[in-house]
């Protein structure tokens, strides 16, 4: 079995810091702040590593109904989740991860847009 | 600094210059056309001193700045970030970097700020350390859990054994039609007394392994030994049609690996076996020191069958006979009394027909 991007990039201690780097800068994002509010950031960090870790092929488990529930309350636009891709795509080229593996991570959390963006018309 | 830098609440530039100064980050405001250092903190200044011969710009001052990844990032209004590690008095600090546009004055300025993460870099070390003791611990854990697996399958089939992690138990079994093989050695207490004990276990041992091998060979399985007598069966815990055919052709093989034995070492070892076909029920028995066990009357007629047995023959009844027939060959021995079973006709085993005869 080839390594997963997770083992590569150096585990649960580097994907933390990519991610609580990532929170770092949506919070310093206008339109994306609002959607945090009142949200125990320490919490919200924890559970994205495990999030991030499990886009990256690395030991935790998250299935599509339960993504889709926990963010059936927020409202999120298109807007909002291109602007969040971006930011996370800086993010990860600022922790020097490769194109290639950039593309692959970004692949995975784009395929769940639809479990999160809330659907036009509805 | 230009004037540019000075805005109009009249407060002068040096009030700046020494706010800057004061921070305990590192700030400089630099050129975003030839990335050249425009101010510095003094802060700066000690973290990414100048090189004499070179060019002040971000880029000699800071090793692992990326001109052009910074020129794609800020021309779209974005801050890019990276790390780095600067030694200072023998002390290697990690530090993040972020260079973001400068707030109106985007074309021609960018803000450098850099912080020291040590902390976090501190944490990040004691956060591996433990992943990497817990995930060591989830691998010893797992296996262990495969070796007491592996010692369960030793004692029980494999289904019993799902079941027992299934529900916490087993119940009883009924296999309808088994064969069951018993072979018990001739004065092996004798034996023992008479001789080097240990060198008597140890040969036995060899001999149990040697049944284990050929048993795997002929699809069956031994139950279990006590003392100097070996119990196995076939068809159990899988059905199969050739289970009576299975322990026929262990039986001669476990005679004929004797026989040879016996040719090549000073100690004999003479075997009694009983073979016999009929229903068994399978289960565990004991709650702490739980065994797989198996009960029934076909278990202890083949019991009889052996006890029966000339020294190194092959007893059977005339049940199993018939299943064997057409395939095997054999000697009418006559009726006997067996006890709890009545008169019954017996053979015994000598060969399989059609081509090798063991």
């Amino acid at each position: 079995m080839a390594e997963t991007l997770f083992k590569r990039y150096g585990g649960f201690a580097k994907v933390s810091r990519i991610v609580s780097d990532f929170y770092g800068r949506v919070l310093d994002d206008d339109g994306l702040r609002p959607f945090f509010k009142g949200v125990d950031m320490s919490r919200q960090i924890d559970h994205q590593t495990k999030f991030v870790a499990y886009l990256m092929g690395g030991p935790a488990s998250f299935t599509d109904e339960h993504i889709e529930r926990v963010h059936a309350h927020l409202d999120i636009d298109q807007g909002s989740f291109d602007t969040l891709v971006v930011i996370f795509r800086e993010t990860l080229e600022d922790h020097n991860m490769d194109e290639t593996d950039i593309g692959a991570v970004i692949g995975e959390l784009t395929s769940r847009k639809r479990l999160v963006v809330k659907k036009a018309g509805v | 600094m230009t004037d540019a830098v000075q805005n109009g609440a009249g407060i002068d530039v040096a009030v700046y210059k020494s706010l800057a100064q004061g921070l305990d980050c590192a700030v400089a405001i630099v050129r975003v056309d030839d990335w050249g250092i425009e101010f510095e903190n003094g802060r700066f200044f000690r973290w990414f001193e100048p090189s004499p011969d070179e060019p002040d710009t971000l880029g000699v001052r800071m090793r692992d700045f990326k001109p052009e990844r910074a020129t794609s990032r800020l021309t779209g209004g974005r801050t890019l970030t990276f790390e780095t590690k600067v030694s200072v008095d023998d002390q290697e600090t990690p530090l993040r970097v972020s260079v973001a546009p400068f707030y109106g004055h985007e074309d021609e300025f960018a803000l450098v700020q850099v912080h020291s993460i040590a902390k976090e870099m501190e944490i990040q070390y004691m956060l591996d350390s433990y992943s990497r003791m817990a995930e060591k611990n989830a691998h010893e854990l797992e296996k262990e859990k495969e070796r007491v697996e592996r010692l369960l399958l030793n004692i029980m089939p494999k289904a019993v054994v799902d079941e027992m992690k299934e529900y916490g138990t087993a119940t009883p079994q009924r296999f309808e039609s088994v064969s069951i093989l018993m072979l018990d050695f001739v004065g092996f207490t004798d034996m023992t007394i008479s001789q080097d004990p240990s060198a008597i276990i140890s040969e036995l041992n060899d001999i149990f392994s040697a049944f284990d091998r050929i048993a795997d060979m002929f699809d069956c399985e031994r139950v279990k030994t006590i003392g100097d007598a070996y119990i196995a069966v076939s068809g159990l815990p899988e059905q199969t049609p050739e289970h009576a055919h299975n322990i026929a052709r262990l039986a001669l093989r476990f005679r004929r690996y004797l026989e040879r034995r016996n040719q090549a070492h000073p100690q004999e070892w003479i075997a009694r076996i009983g073979i016999n076909t009929g229903p068994v029920i399978g289960s565990l028995v004991g709650v702490q020191k739980y065994v797989y066990d198996l009960f029934g009357p076909g278990i202890n007629f083949a019991s009889r069958m052996e006890t029966a047995s000339e020294p190194m023959h092959i007893t059977l009844n005339e049940d199993t006979m018939s299943l064997l027939k057409d395939d095997f060959v054999f000697t009418d021995i006559g009726e006997r009394e067996i006890k709890g079973f009545g008169t019954q006709h017996l053979y015994a085993l000598d060969g399989e027909l059609a081509g090798r005869r063991f």
